[in-house]
């Protein structure tokens, strides 16, 4: 029993190595990965007020004209901008066009307990969004001084950290896409590889070979299931290289194992009840939609354990691995009682 | 058009049949099901990271409701103990945030000072009057750094170019256009999933021969094609209104932003059916293409207002729509024209390449493609279809260098450049080269001198159609220095035009009289090319 078995998984591997199908879908994966990388990357340089600052921001002159000693001053230079102080807002304007400054805030004399202030900014888009982005801090910081004057007490508002945007986006969006695009992937390849059979009509011959159509099925997921677990692998090693920590990697893998499982049974059973590719797949795909939507909405998304795996979470560890080993085996379940109507 | 009609109604009957089955109701429900909690699911997990935090709150703090933190209730002295154990990350007692010094637990409080920011607006906002809760304005204006107001203006108020905009600091919202890019981005997803069933419809058709007896009658290819897609566009087109009415966009503008857009989509999938191998290479072709796609329309949207480059992209003006700022018709012209050019060069290769021996043929990929641009290029005599070529393919280029800038952004800083140099250069050289080598392999040209030639055509051709891309985004690009080292600007057109010959006659007649593999003689040619590139880029011309 085992011999054919393992003929078809071997066909089905050798299949798509022949085709080099593996290297397009191997292709996506390093485009996804390293586009949203740049993404981020880009992202950052251009929007985040730190890395501005970073890298340039003291190159970036502010003239301030009106009250002398305003509170906004210190606020700017602390960010790490450069002040430079003129007396009445028409030399401010002269050293703007002479290009001595790049834009210039004015403070009107007597503030109250409002104020209104004015900020002069050049009329080029990129320029004077930068300016806006990096001199937002100091302007909020102004406000809630303004707002203690009043009475209101901010609170929370002296927080610093670090900023935290790569380390989300390493672990909730890069590695979990690593380890569940081959899933997605897996089911794919289930759906294509079984409808091929009835549309090419060559299903009742290959059940002609001593082997049942719950074997040749699952000969098919566990192909599938395979390759997909080989490329988690890989990636694994390579963030690994890369120096990106992570904790927990055998639960890791036995996770994208199970979650890979779970999408080609899944897309196995489609596949099983339609018996057409164009049908199949649009219900695949769309069901791994849904899926994904509901998981999140019931909280108990995989890729939320997969994130909560890598980091090393204290709460999670194999028992929420095997919630989804659970599902899968109810699935599979429900795969083996429905598989004799494909050869109808 | 009565042909095309006919053909669009037996596609719209055929899709009504396969899907009249089992499966309709279970689709219906499933999509509608998708999209409501997709919709629900998405409105508060926009953020990254969901459920990366474990915060300890204990005594009066604001309710957490963000999906990056867990939130577990405990006694002060419980949670101290609590975020020594690494079990929680930082810990809320009442007004006071209490952290470790390590990076997880420093970004933990980044992140929650991102939320309590917001929450605290929302408390102050409610709880005081207005212009006490928010006491400071800012009046913003602009101001033409180029022009200087004149001596006679004494001191008065300095010209401004645009209406003062007065914002309130702590309510401004933050200049990345994550939120629009992702309603942009629902107009693409229909796109997409109808431009795939179109693709379906196709191999199937493909596969069963009934394509083979569409041809046999006398419609043209053209009528063919356009039949089978006018009902998945105009059901695109529908989508689209759809979603702008749903997302309180303008219908028109909306309409008019992604119907070049959809065509592009469309006719790249028209591509995917007519080189398919199998099944399997269906899928992950057009898998490809989907990430393809989505990332060169996402990519550039994303920095709309930051750079000017952004505007390759439609979803920019999209983006633009919904931030109500307003584009001209340059802007509008920049990302659609290009789409609209593919569209229509898509339409013209698939006519030449839809026949019977072409369809059925079952060769590897690269032979299949060598087969096509023989059929595309066959249609007219070699000096005009080569120079033709090398001129129609400029749009798709520039698509292909800017996708290639995304996968370069991934390097290390200092490799970025020669990346895309190298990148550029080979795709130069492929475009200006493989007409003529496919040519000369169907013995449409043999001697030097002919190769000659139509290396400078196509030469000329390219350059042609360069610098005319380069005169219509001068204006929206000046500002990127990328943008010179991609399309390579030279001010004298006679030593480009001479390179550009040099390089393309370096490749050819190195594979055609030679016999070099075609990968070396390119491989050849781009290490010309970009060595030239380097030598301009120094200063050197």
């Amino acid at each position: 029993m085992i011999f054919p078995f393992l003929a078809v998984v071997k066909k089905e591997l050798g299949s798509v190595i022949r085709d080099r199908t593996i290297v397009i879908s191997i292709l996506i994966q390093l485009f996804i990965a390293s586009f949203s990388s740049g993404l981020l990357l880009g992202m950052l340089s251009l929007y985040d007020s730190d890395t501005i600052m970073k890298y340039g921001g003291a190159g970036i002159k502010i003239g301030m004209a009106g009250a002398s000693n305003s509170p906004l001053e210190s606020f700017i230079s602390e960010r790490g901008l450069t002040v430079v102080p003129f007396a009445a807002l028409a030399d401010a304007e002269t050293a703007f066009y002479q290009g001595e400054v790049s834009a210039i805030v004015f403070v009107p004399q007597d503030i109250s307990s409002t104020a209104e202030i004015k900020l002069y900014l050049p009329d080029l888009e990129a320029v004077s969004s930068l300016i806006r982005m990096v001199i937002q801090e100091p302007l909020k910081q102004y406000e809630n001084a303004l707002r203690a004057q009043n009475g209101i007490e901010v609170r929370y508002a002296d927080l610093k950290g670090k900023p935290s945007t790569s380390f989300e986006f390493v672990y909730s969006v890069l590695i979990p896409m690593l380890m569940f695009f081959p899933a997605f992937v897996a089911g794919s390849m289930s759906v294509d590889s079984l409808t091929e059979e009835v549309e090419n009509n060559t299903l009742q011959t290959l059940l002609s070979a001593p082997l049942t159509i719950n074997g040749m099925i699952g000969a098919k997921i566990a192909a599938a299931v395979i390759l997909s677990v080989l490329q988690c692998a890989a990636w694994l090693v390579l963030l690994q290289l890369n120096g990106i920590a992570m904790q927990n990697t055998g639960w890791i893998l036995l996770l994208a194992l199970v979650v890979a499982g779970i999408t080609s049974t899944s897309a196995a059973l489609g596949a099983v009840l339609l018996k057409d590719r164009e049908r199949s797949q649009f219900i695949y795909s769309l069901a791994l939609l849904a899926a994904a939507a509901i998981s999140t909405l019931l909280n108990v998304s995989p890729i939320t354990t997969l994130s909560r795996l890598a980091i090393g979470d204290f709460y999670t560890n194999g028992w929420n691995v095997a919630l989804f080993a659970v599902f899968l085996a109810g699935l599979y379940l429900l795969l083996l009682k429905t598989s004799r109507r494909m050869a109808f | 058009m009565n042909q095309i009609l006919v053909i669009a109604w037996r596609e719209v009957t055929r899709l009504r049949k396969r899907f009249g089955g089992g499966a309709s109701p279970i689709a219906v429900i499933l999509l509608l099901a998708v999209l409501g909690l997709s919709g629900f699911a998405l409105r508060d997990t926009v953020s990254l990271g969901s459920g990366l935090y474990r915060v300890g709150v204990s005594g009066d703090v604001p309710a957490i409701q963000d999906s990056r933190f867990a939130v577990v209730e405990v006694e002060a002295g419980e949670g101290r103990a609590l975020l020594e154990r690494r079990v929680i990350d930082v810990l809320v007692d009442g007004a006071q945030v209490i952290a470790r010094r390590d990076d997880k637990s420093q970004y933990a409080v980044r992140a929650l000072k991102q939320y309590m920011e917001k929450q605290e607006l929302v408390r102050i906002g409610s709880s005081y009057a207005e212009g006490q809760a928010f006491p400071l304005r800012v009046g913003i204006n602009y101001l033409n750094p180029y022009q200087a107001p004149g001596q006679n203006d004494a001191g008065g108020a300095a010209p401004v170019t645009k209406p003062e905009e007065v914002i309130i600091p702590s309510l401004t919202p933050p200049p990345a256009p994550f939120t629009q890019v992702l309603v942009a981005l629902i107009y693409i997803m229909p796109i997409t999933f109808i431009s795939i069933f179109f693709t379906s419809s196709f191999m199937d058709e493909k596969v069963n021969r009934r394509l083979t007896v569409l041809l046999s009658t006398p419609v043209t290819p053209f009528q063919i094609i356009l039949g089978k897609m006018l009902p998945y566009a105009v059901f695109a087109l529908v989508t689209t209104a759809l979603i702008a009415t749903l997302t309180g966009g303008d219908v028109p503008l909306a309409l008019g932003i992604f119907a070049p857009t959809t065509l592009f989509i469309f006719a790249i999938y028209l591509m995917v059916p007519l080189f398919y191998r199998t099944f399997k290479d269906t899928t992950f072709i057009a898998m490809l293409v989907t990430t393809l796609t989505t990332a060169y329309l996402v990519f550039p949207a994303m920095f709309t207002n930051v750079n000017d480059l952004a505007y390759i992209s439609p979803l920019t003006l999209a983006v633009k729509m919904y931030r109500d700022e307003p584009f001209g018709w340059r802007e509008y012209l920049f990302p659609s024209l290009p789409m609209a050019a593919i569209f229509g060069f898509a339409m013209f290769a698939g006519t030449r390449m839809l026949n019977e021996e072409f369809l059925m043929g079952y060769k590897p990929i690269t032979r299949k493609v060598a087969d096509a641009i023989y059929l595309v290029m066959a249609h007219a005599r070699p000096p005009v279809a080569v120079t033709l070529w090398s001129l129609l393919v400029i749009p798709a280029v520039y698509m292909a260098q800017v996708v290639m800038l995304a996968f370069a952004t991934n390097l290390p800083v200092g490799l970025i450049l020669g990346a895309t140099l190298i990148a550029s250069a080979l795709v130069e050289e492929v475009v200006k080269t493989v007409g003529i080598v496919v040519l000369a392999e169907h013995g449409a040209v043999r001697s030097v001198r002919a190769i000659l030639g139509l290396s400078f055509l196509s030469a000329l051709g390219f350059l042609a159609g360069e610098k005319l891309l380069l005169l219509v985004s001068i204006s929206m690009v000046s500002q990127a220095s990328v943008s010179g080292a991609l399309f390579g600007a030279g001010v004298f057109l006679l030593i480009p035009l001479a390179a550009h010959f040099v390089f393309t006659a370096i490749v050819t007649l190195l594979r055609t009289k030679l016999r070099f593999p075609y990968w070396l003689a390119l491989g050849i040619g781009t290490a010309a090319h970009f060595f030239y590139n380097v030598y301009v880029m120094r200063g050197g011309m």
